[in-house]
């Protein structure tokens, strides 16, 4: 296992009548759940329904109109503004330095997160995700898009989060790649609290509970 | 499991800014351009002798920071608007702190415009015969009056990112807050050049590091208001 | 600010006494000496208007921190309308105080330090407003013009307050300052305060309005949501 040792215990997320409006639109209307560590929880629904804004409240990037959002762990309710630290996202509109390499983007990130982890244990979590060593030191700039998405889902996971959410996370990705996200899925069923939004339906079937959004 | 500083942080910042921006160059490129540009035309055109005896210390202290400000206006937004034109700036929020986000990006604003400074103030001196009799005092001008223009221009620039993140809207709402700033930047500049001794800055000194100081503070408290939404 | 029923005399009170404002302006005052002609009579609208700009200046920044705090959307209109009134306001009293520059020192423009900080203030309102042109989220627009709002309120008062010191000894030619240097007549001071209050209770009119404005607009849309 090549993540660093979990952070203390796992955090829950309770959402509770979540709303948002933007402008006279009602995006989302009264939308309610959980997200804990044993299950996976795929948020559904067509396109416009609304996936990718609940998952922006729950990564507490968006403020919902209505309702609330906890984050709790066992030392206790923790702030939004520190849900980032234990927070892993990877969304397609969420981008990476593309002047930078790989491994620079890795290595800033984990930096910035005040992780210790070496450029070895960034290499190694770069491979198993499917990027070769050749690859690692080019500018992400000149990466096809799978490659970049490849890049995006170690940023999410570099810093063993507690709270995982994936926004269409093999999109862009071959065979091989979705094979690579079922495998990251699995392995943080147990360890944190994961939510997927998704269309395809493949990825819908690595749910154990459902939320089916509607336009 | 917080291994570091906010300094380490910021400094990561700073570090990811520099490297990015020596392998695009489009900020230096432009702020670069945009002051060798109007200070050769200014040169040209008003060179040393145009000038009266009397109205120099005036005029060109002026002029100076006109051209500083300006070529500064041209390329401090960007440490924003790229992130967001990007679309990385929601990567960075959900892994770094505001106030280390700030720092990082206020400390690359302050090194571009002291790089400005290090290469305008010398040509303009020698090519426009600005005679400077306090070098310490201009030196001391310049360097603060960086860190009160950088604060200003990377709140603003904070600012105007999460807006349009056009040029044009940070130059309108940059200006009505760097006046004052400016008044104090060219009265000091006039000062350093009239006076032998290093004490006739100090009063508009005194002015600039309290811009400075209320802008920081200020800052501190509204960056993160500005970032997350 | 919970909404008072006001009576609806209100306004008309308020529209008797600037008539009699206006009116005594003209008759009432004596002619100020040392001015040309009856040109120092602007002055009983003149510095009415730019108080009005300052004070909206000031109604903005604590719905603006108000707005920070609690992000209610009406202390974001709140804002927005005394910031509307005051851009009114401040242009008012700069094209006044032109007038009667031009009329009293053949200038339309001095570099008064009184000229410059109304010019700075229409300047922070115009780009208050550009800003909020510029953003389409109404949570977003409130936070980010709120936070400019502030940041303009930190620097206000170097303009105010240091710059003028500065100023003055750049500039020798002593500029008189109409409201200072002069003894008021008590005629003169009566119908000064009597335009004070006017060109106040006449701002604050016109704020309720676009507040309850904002208010009515604020349920319309959140009945029409289920």
């Amino acid at each position: 296992m090549l993540f660093l040792p979990a952070m203390t215990g796992g955090v829950r997320v309770a959402f509770d009548q979540i709303g948002k409006r933007f402008g006279n639109r009602t995006v989302l209307a009264r939308v309610s759940g959980v997200l804990e560590p044993g299950r996976v929880v795929v948020v559904a629904g067509p396109n416009g329904s609304g996936k990718s804004t609940l998952l922006n409240i729950l990564a507490g990037v968006l403020r919902p109109s209505r309702g609330t959002v906890s984050y709790r762990s066992g030392d206790g309710e923790l702030p939004r503004g520190r849900w980032f630290e234990r927070l892993g996202v990877a969304a397609p509109d969420m981008a990476v330095y593309e002047e930078l390499s790989a491994l620079e983007n890795l290595g800033f990130f984990a930096r910035v997160r005040g992780l210790r982890a070496g450029a070895g244990e960034h290499a190694a979590l770069l491979e198993e995700l499917g990027l070769g060593p050749r690859e690692h030191r080019r500018p992400v700039g000149t990466f096809s898009s799978g490659m970049k998405q490849r890049v995006k889902l170690a940023l999410a996971v570099l810093h063993d989060p507690a709270v995982l959410l994936l926004d269409e996370p093999s999109s862009n990705l071959d065979e091989a790649g979705h094979r690579v996200v079922a495998a990251l899925v699995e392995r943080f069923r147990a360890r944190a609290a994961v939510a997927v939004a998704s269309n395809d339906p493949r990825e819908i079937a690595w749910g154990d509970a459902r939320i089916e959004l509607a336009l | 499991m917080r291994a570091s500083s906010l300094l380490s942080e910021a400094l990561a910042v700073l570090g990811k800014e520099w490297t990015s921006e020596l392998r695009s160059r489009v900020a230096l490129n432009a702020i670069g351009l945009f002051a060798l540009t109007t200070l050769i035309a200014v040169a040209y055109q008003i060179g040393p002798y145009r000038i009266s005896e009397a109205d120099r210390p005036f005029l060109l202290a002026a002029l100076l920071w006109i051209i500083l400000f300006f070529a500064a206006s041209s390329g401090l937004a960007r440490v924003f608007v790229k992130e967001e034109d990007a679309h990385t700036a929601k990567t960075l929020r959900l892994a770094a702190r505001p106030a280390a986000v700030f720092a990082g990006k206020l400390l690359f604003n302050l090194i571009l415009l002291l790089c400005l400074e290090a290469l305008i103030v010398p040509l303009y001196c020698a090519l426009m015969g600005f005679a400077v009799r306090s070098v310490a005092g201009l030196a001391l001008v310049l360097a603060f009056g960086a860190v009160a223009l950088a604060s200003t221009a990377t709140i603003v620039a904070a600012i105007i990112a999460r807006a349009s993140g056009s040029g044009t809207l940070f130059a309108i709402l940059t200006v009505p807050l760097a006046l004052p700033l400016l008044v104090f930047l060219i009265q000091g500049t006039r000062a350093a050049a009239q006076a032998d001794a290093i004490a006739a800055v100090f009063p508009a000194l005194r002015a600039i590091v309290s811009l400075a100081g209320v802008t920081l503070v200020a800052s501190v408290y509204l960056f993160p208001v500005v970032w997350h939404d | 600010m919970t909404e008072t029923k006001r009576p609806s005399w209100w306004p008309w009170l308020l529209f008797v006494w600037m008539v009699v404002v206006i009116w005594a302006a003209f008759y009432y005052a004596p002619s100020a000496r040392g001015f040309k002609g009856e040109s120092a009579r602007i002055v009983f609208f003149h510095v009415p208007q730019a108080w009005v700009a300052v004070l909206a200046f000031c109604v903005n920044l604590v719905f603006s921190i108000r707005y920070l705090r609690r992000r209610d959307a009406l202390d974001d209109a709140r804002a927005a309308a005394a910031a509307r009134l005051g851009l009114v306001f401040a242009v008012l009293a700069t094209v006044t105080g032109s007038l009667f520059a031009r009329v009293m020192w053949n200038h339309f423009w001095n570099w008064d330090p009184r000229e410059v900080s109304i010019a700075i203030l229409l300047l922070i309102y115009f780009a208050y407003f550009a800003l909020r042109e510029a953003v389409a989220d109404e949570e977003r627009r409130g936070a980010l013009s709120a936070s400019y709002a502030v940041l303009a309120f930190v620097t206000m008062p170097f303009l105010i307050f240091v710059v003028p010191r500065i100023y003055w000894s750049l500039h020798p030619d002593t500029i008189i300052n109409t409201r200072g240097s002069i003894d008021m007549e008590s005629r003169m001071l009566h119908v000064l305060i009597g335009s004070l209050v006017g060109f106040t209770g006449l701002f604050f009119w016109l704020y309720a309005l676009d507040v309850r404005l904002a208010r009515l607009r604020q349920k319309h849309q959140q009945r029409g949501e289920v």
